[in-house]
């Protein structure tokens, strides 16, 4: 069972680019480049961080990209860590995780369908939550929801009564 | 809403029946639902109004709006109201039927039941406890035996508003034949 | 395989046989499945884009309403990750008492859950007794904190507020009687029922290599033999300082998974015994300041607790401002209702279905949101 510290030089002592700290007990967090990140993952797998939890997905519109992050887990170590990596967001392209966790593809394809990200490898990326949605991905942060709401949809008056006949 | 579709005398007796058997649709569209069970089972009894679940739209009376209604919910909603067989009840349940409620600044909830189909009693409440849920069915029979309840009425006859209100949300609505 | 023979069935979002407003299609030869699709999102409300539109404490009147069946969960872990960003350390005497809540949630939860899997092969009673044994536990939780289902009752920096003695032994009281009279029915009804056991035995097998595989977590895995939870593999409020077993099975099929849910009664009883006998004086809340103006400094963090269906996770992203940046929510049934309805159900018999599925705990909003 390894230590927090010697699980951060599991990842430091191979990748020499990458900023891996420690937030609390048993949480840790890397930022990685996007070049290596599925190395990275492969790696961690390979040495016993085989749960994937999730894969979320941010929107930092002011530094004009969208960040991922994989949350990985292991049973024997009990120590979570967070791979975060950032992409350019008018591209929006990366590469899938399809082949390592085969049920990350379900996970990517929630993500296109919110936030507009392509995955190449994952030849499955239709809709699953919306339906026929034509307009701007939703959880972007240029969409504004409220104006949205007040196109499409009409409030109910309360002080005239509508009647249909 | 207001009984102004005059009815004829064998229909009156027709409606001191209907108001004594009525089945209901087990269909759970919202988060409402989770209270339905505590009102089917013993506690808080239904089945001596002589209300029970059923399984199939086109054996139905009733249908049960339990909450809020998400786009593709609203499109399958549509079709099974046309499904079910005349005459036939609407119920919202809770606040999110009435203006939108909790998620009124949602992209993907309608805000107003009644532009889409029509609807002949509220039931307020987020969510109605199993006592209110009784008091609404007691005030729906007293409306059926007096020739208020007739939603299925207005249905057919403004059926271009409604159908207006529909494609402005959904585009094209699939009908039953 | 002779084309003529399949055919091709909605099981749509108005069915007896699916947990909820959830559809999956099927393309079925005989009677068994080749080939299946889910169709989720008909509970979708757009919870995350929401979240960031209003201050941290409007949000937990938001949140509970995720999963309908276990609402006090979204409420602890949402609390839990602004306080992990914050690095605030909350009283213990708020920790004793979110363990009982948590407690109190995960029995009827899985009473709830009996009475569905009977349902789900036409046991009709042991679903009416389930719900009435349930509806007493609701009573309790209106005496404490005012509501039946939605609770809004833990906040960032404890609870809301604090419990009287004479409601601690109305809760001990309700527990006894849960213990020694309900549950021995129980027992008689659906656990000692040839007819029942032969209907669950062997049926809906998930091994271990496939489970680890998906990231399945909760009684699924626990009944391929594998003793995990997240109450003993990372202890979050007070369960470092109760003694208690977690119930593990062999087979890894239905039957095991419902007798881990009956065992996990029993251990929850005796958890709240524990913690009701050992709970420490002191205040229920830290004093954050104006409830308007909450404010955590810029970070991240993952944080997960163990609900009745296995890891629940919220990753919530904070840029020092007056609402969240990002909340992203992993819901316990993630990987089962969606990859593991293409991967493992084809194979399986068109009775099997509903059996599958309620035994799996599948629950839509949680995917949904």
């Amino acid at each position: 069972m390894r230590t927090e510290e010697e699980t951060m030089k599991l990842i430091t002592n191979r990748f020499l680019d990458c900023n891996v700290k420690k937030l609390r007990p048993q949480n840790l967090e890397a930022k990685v480049p996007e070049s290596i990140t599925i190395d990275i993952l492969s790696h961690l797998k390979s040495h016993g961080y085989s749960h994937l939890a999730t894969i979320s997905c941010v929107d930092w519109i002011d530094d004009n990209e969208f960040e991922l992050a994989y949350h990985l887990f292991s049973y024997e170590d009990r120590i979570n860590i967070t791979i975060q990596t950032r992409i350019d967001r008018e591209k929006a392209k990366y590469i899938t995780a399809k082949e390592l966790w085969p049920v990350a593809q379900f996970y990517e394809r929630d993500i296109h369908d919110f936030f507009g990200v392509e995955f190449e490898g994952n030849d499955n990326l239709e809709e699953l939550i919306l339906e026929n949605w034509n307009h701007t991905p939703p959880m972007r942060k240029d969409f504004d929801t409220r104006k949205f709401v007040n196109e499409q949809y009409e409030w109910r008056d309360y002080h005239e009564q509508e009647n249909a006949d | 809403m207001d009984g102004t579709y005059k009815r004829g005398s064998w229909e009156e007796v027709m409606d001191w029946f209907r108001k004594r058997s009525l089945w209901m649709l087990h269909y759970c569209t919202g988060c409402g639902a989770i209270e339905l069970p505590p009102t089917m089972t013993s506690r808080y009894d239904m089945g001596r109004f002589g209300i029970s679940p059923m399984a199939t739209p086109r054996q139905a009376d009733l249908l049960l709006v339990t909450g809020y209604l998400s786009t593709k919910t609203l499109r399958r909603l549509i079709y099974t109201y046309e499904q079910m067989q005349d005459p036939k009840f609407v119920i919202g349940f809770g606040s999110c039927a009435i203006n939108g409620g909790m998620y009124w600044d949602s992209y993907n909830t309608i805000k107003q039941l009644d532009k889409y189909l029509p609807v002949d009693l509220y039931i307020a409440g987020c969510m109605p406890r199993p006592e209110a849920i009784l008091d609404g069915f007691l005030e729906l029979r007293d409306r059926i035996e007096s020739g208020k309840a007739d939603g299925y009425k207005k249905y057919k006859k403004n059926f271009e508003y409604y159908q207006k209100n529909q494609e402005a949300v959904l585009g094209e609505v699939q009908r039953t034949q | 395989m002779n084309k003529k023979m399949q055919t091709e069935i909605f099981f749509g979002p108005n069915f007896p046989g699916v947990p909820g407003n959830y559809g999956i299609s099927y393309n079925f030869q005989g009677d068994t499945v080749v080939e299946a699709e889910p169709n989720a999102g008909h509970l979708h409300r757009g919870f995350e884009k929401l979240m960031e539109q209003r201050i941290w404490i409007k949000n937990t009147a938001l949140v509970c309403r995720i999963c309908v069946m276990e609402p006090d969960i979204n409420e602890m872990a949402y609390a839990m990750g602004f306080e992990a960003i914050g690095n605030l350390e909350i009283p213990e005497r708020a920790k004793y008492i979110r363990s009982i809540i948590l407690e109190l949630a995960r029995i009827q939860a899985h009473l709830f859950s009996i009475g569905g899997n009977c349902g789900a092969i036409g046991l009709y009673t042991a679903s009416h007794t389930g719900t009435l044994a349930r509806d007493y536990l609701l009573d309790l939780f209106e005496e404490i904190t005012g509501g039946r289902v939605y609770h809004i009752y833990n906040r960032p920096g404890g609870v809301r507020k604090d419990i009287s003695d004479e409601t601690f032994q109305k809760i001990l009281d309700t527990i006894d009687e849960l213990e020694k009279e309900r549950m021995p029915e129980f027992d008689h009804l659906i656990f000692e029922n040839p007819v029942a056991q032969k209907r669950w035995k062997n049926i809906a097998v998930l091994s271990q290599e496939k489970a680890l595989e998906m990231g399945v977590t909760g009684p699924a895995i626990r009944a391929t033999g594998l003793p995990y939870d997240v109450r003993k593999l990372m202890p979050y409020a007070a369960y470092d300082k109760v003694n208690f077993e977690v119930p593990t099975g062999s087979n890894g099929d239905a039957w095991d998974r419902l007798v881990i849910k009956r065992d996990e009664i029993f251990q929850s009883i005796n958890i709240i015994r524990q913690l009701i006998k050992n709970i420490p004086d002191g205040p229920v809340n830290l004093d954050l300041g104006n409830g308007l103006k909450y404010k955590v400094p810029a970070g991240s963090a993952y944080v997960k607790i163990e609900s009745a269906r296995g890891e629940f996770g919220y990753y919530m992203v904070s840029d020092g401002g007056l609402k969240p940046y990002r909340v992203h929510v992993r819901g316990s049934s993630n990987p089962v209702g969606l990859y593991g309805v293409v991967a493992e159900l084809p194979g399986t018999r068109i009775e099997d279905v509903p059996v599958w599925a309620h035994s799996l705990d599948v629950c839509p909003p949680e995917f949904d949101r």
